[in-house]
């Protein structure tokens, strides 16, 4: 597995004085499932931001794909392919949860004002196709029953598969997960999860997700990144890195004893 | 029996008319709003600026280039979105209170500019004239009116203007909000970054939402220019903006259609106040019937506070 998918080298971002992402360097290859971890204010989420264009790094490089998208803003990192989720749902609430999904399409002609006043009708063959698409995908997620509901009216868990499930409407290659299971019941993080696997090992995305549940990160992950103090402080197999004194040092302790 | 009401000034069809009138050019420029505040959530408290530079463009081409109005209106209402374009770039990437801000001190900045600009927009004299090829219209379309025995009806031909105005603009409004680039307006208005972190350009969006209200803005200037056949400061002054979005609250945020229920009984109020018959000064008549129209606004606000036509489920969901 030596095609890295995703790429950052020496990339730093301070907030006044402090260093949140302080010379991260790390890779995700291609069709693994990488697991991002370490404390609280480790400068994970930072790192997440930086790499979506929602904040802008000082110095150093990202890649997706082998190209640049240091700076880049986030729709235009979207648009190529790495799609996100964030710690804190953002369900459009005041949509239907089907408006939620058929907004995330990427080729809907009728969005552009210009394509609209050309061909006032065009969008709506493709319409009807989206909305095949989102039922599809509403249906594997179990949610097809909320189709007309508001979305603001689901539960947390629901909001986090609504999310997830709207990512994939946008046909993603690499798939940024912000502690998908974070306040989700054990049931609903297992489906999350087989999602993942399925989504991986059948449709061949790539995920790079954040996650302090250390038996899930141990499980499920491929290779694990783990952070501290903004940088880079070990990544390998999950088996090698719950070794490595530095890691149990600094973020697992006793806890990551008790693992291995 | 002493009468309260005398209801003889509602058999006055040329004072309702005139109302009417002023109700549908409050509609049109409300539509604009409802656009940025209701669909896009995007707080525009410079509407009455906008509206200035298309009616000012509108008559300073016709009357100093002399344009054929053919030509200044599509002209003018460009120069309104451009403004728009112009103001939304550096202004639209705020949140909140600083856009509205950013917004309405553009609106100042405009009706300073019109004040004082004397050689352009001839100052607080205004603007007269630019309406010849209307009166022309008008006394064309009374003519045929007097044929079927509505001569007296002056006020007709604007209020149908006026009003078959209002209801194109709105058509056009409620298809581009049901297409998906409504969607994706809507989508803002909930939550800027998850529509950004979806591939959507956030703010390119944001600047055609405040640009199209920038031009309805303007198209509501022309009614207005014509209604009272002057254009000076005065009667685009920033306060504009504010009656706008009473009506915009009272008709209900995020449909286009309450925009024309909240403007009508906001002035079908306050003028229909007028004729409650009380031994009182002129002045304490004129301060009474401001405060029924704030007891109006309060009644309905306790009764239905998503507005005649808002979803309440969608206003309570927003928080």
């Amino acid at each position: 597995m030596a095609d890295p998918i995703f790429a950052v080298r020496n990339l730093v971002k301070t907030f006044g004085g402090l260093r949140a992402v302080d010379g991260a360097t790390f890779h995700v290859d291609r069709g693994s499932i990488t697991a991002l971890i370490g404390p609280n204010g480790a400068g994970k989420t930072t790192l997440f931001n930086l790499a979506t264009g929602f904040i802008k790094g000082d110095q150093g490089e990202i890649e997706f794909e082998g190209k640049s998208v240091f700076g880049r803003p986030p729709h235009v990192v979207a648009r190529k392919g790495m799609l996100r989720t964030f710690q804190i749902t953002k369900a459009l609430a005041a949509m239907t949860v089907l408006d939620n999904m058929m907004l995330a399409a990427p080729d809907q002609p009728g969005e552009r004002l210009l394509g609209l006043a050309r061909h006032p009708l065009m969008w709506r063959p493709r319409e009807r196709a989206i909305r095949l698409r989102a039922m599809e995908l509403l249906e594997r997620f179990q949610l097809a029953s909320l189709a007309g509901a508001y979305a603001g009216t689901l539960s947390g868990g629901q909001r986090k598969l609504l999310e997830f499930a709207r990512l994939l409407m946008a046909k993603p290659r690499l798939v940024l997960l912000d502690e998908p299971l974070a306040g989700v019941n054990p049931v609903l993080g297992k489906q999350i999860l087989a999602h993942v696997h399925d989504l991986r090992s059948n449709h061949g995305l790539t995920f790079l997700f954040i996650e302090h549940d250390m038996e899930v990160v141990m499980n499920n992950a491929d290779r694990v990144v783990v952070m501290a103090f903004g940088r880079v402080i070990a990544t390998g197999l999950p088996s090698e890195v719950r070794r490595n004194q530095q890691v149990i040092d600094a973020y697992l302790g006793a806890h990551g004893e008790d693992v291995a | 029996m002493l009468h309260l009401i005398s209801l003889a000034p509602f058999g006055h069809a040329d004072f309702w008319l005139g109302v009417g009138i002023v109700a549908g050019i409050y509609s049109v420029f409300t539509l604009g709003l409802q656009l940025n505040v209701g669909l896009t959530g995007i707080v525009n408290l410079g509407q009455a600026g906008f509206m200035a530079v298309g009616a000012y463009a509108m008559a300073i081409l016709i009357l100093t280039y002399g344009w054929s109005p053919w030509l200044a209106l599509p002209v003018a209402t460009l120069l309104a979105m451009l403004a728009g374009v112009v103001v939304a770039m550096p202004s639209v990437r705020l949140r909140g209170d600083y856009l509205a801000i950013a917004t309405i001190a553009f609106a100042q900045i405009v009706q300073s500019v019109a004040q004082n600009a004397i050689g352009l927009t001839g100052g607080n004299n205004g603007l007269l004239g630019f309406d010849a090829s209307w009166q022309a219209f008008q006394v064309w379309m009374l003519g045929l009116l007097a044929s079927i025995g509505l001569g007296d009806q002056d006020q007709i031909p604007l209020f149908v203007l006026v009003w078959a105005t209002f209801v194109l603009l709105m058509l056009i409004l409620q298809a581009l909000q049901h297409a998906p680039w409504g969607r994706v307006l809507r989508a803002i208005r909930e939550d800027e970054d998850a529509v950004a972190a979806l591939g959507k350009n956030a703010y390119a969006y944001k600047i055609q939402s405040l640009a199209l209200a920038a031009g309805i803005g303007a198209i509501a200037g022309y009614l207005l220019a014509i209604n009272i056949t002057v254009i000076y400061p005065g009667t685009y002054s920033p306060n504009f903006t504010f009656i706008g979005f009473a009506i915009l609250v009272l008709g209900g945020l995020g449909r286009y259609a309450g925009v024309a229920l909240g403007s009508i009984l906001l002035w079908f109020v306050l003028e229909g106040a007028r004729f409650i018959d009380l031994p009182l000064a002129a002045d304490r008549v004129a301060a009474l019937r401001l405060l029924i129209v704030g007891l109006v606004l309060i009644l309905v606000m306790v009764l239905r506070p998503q507005g005649i036509l808002g979803k309440r489920e969608e206003m309570v969901l927003r928080g």
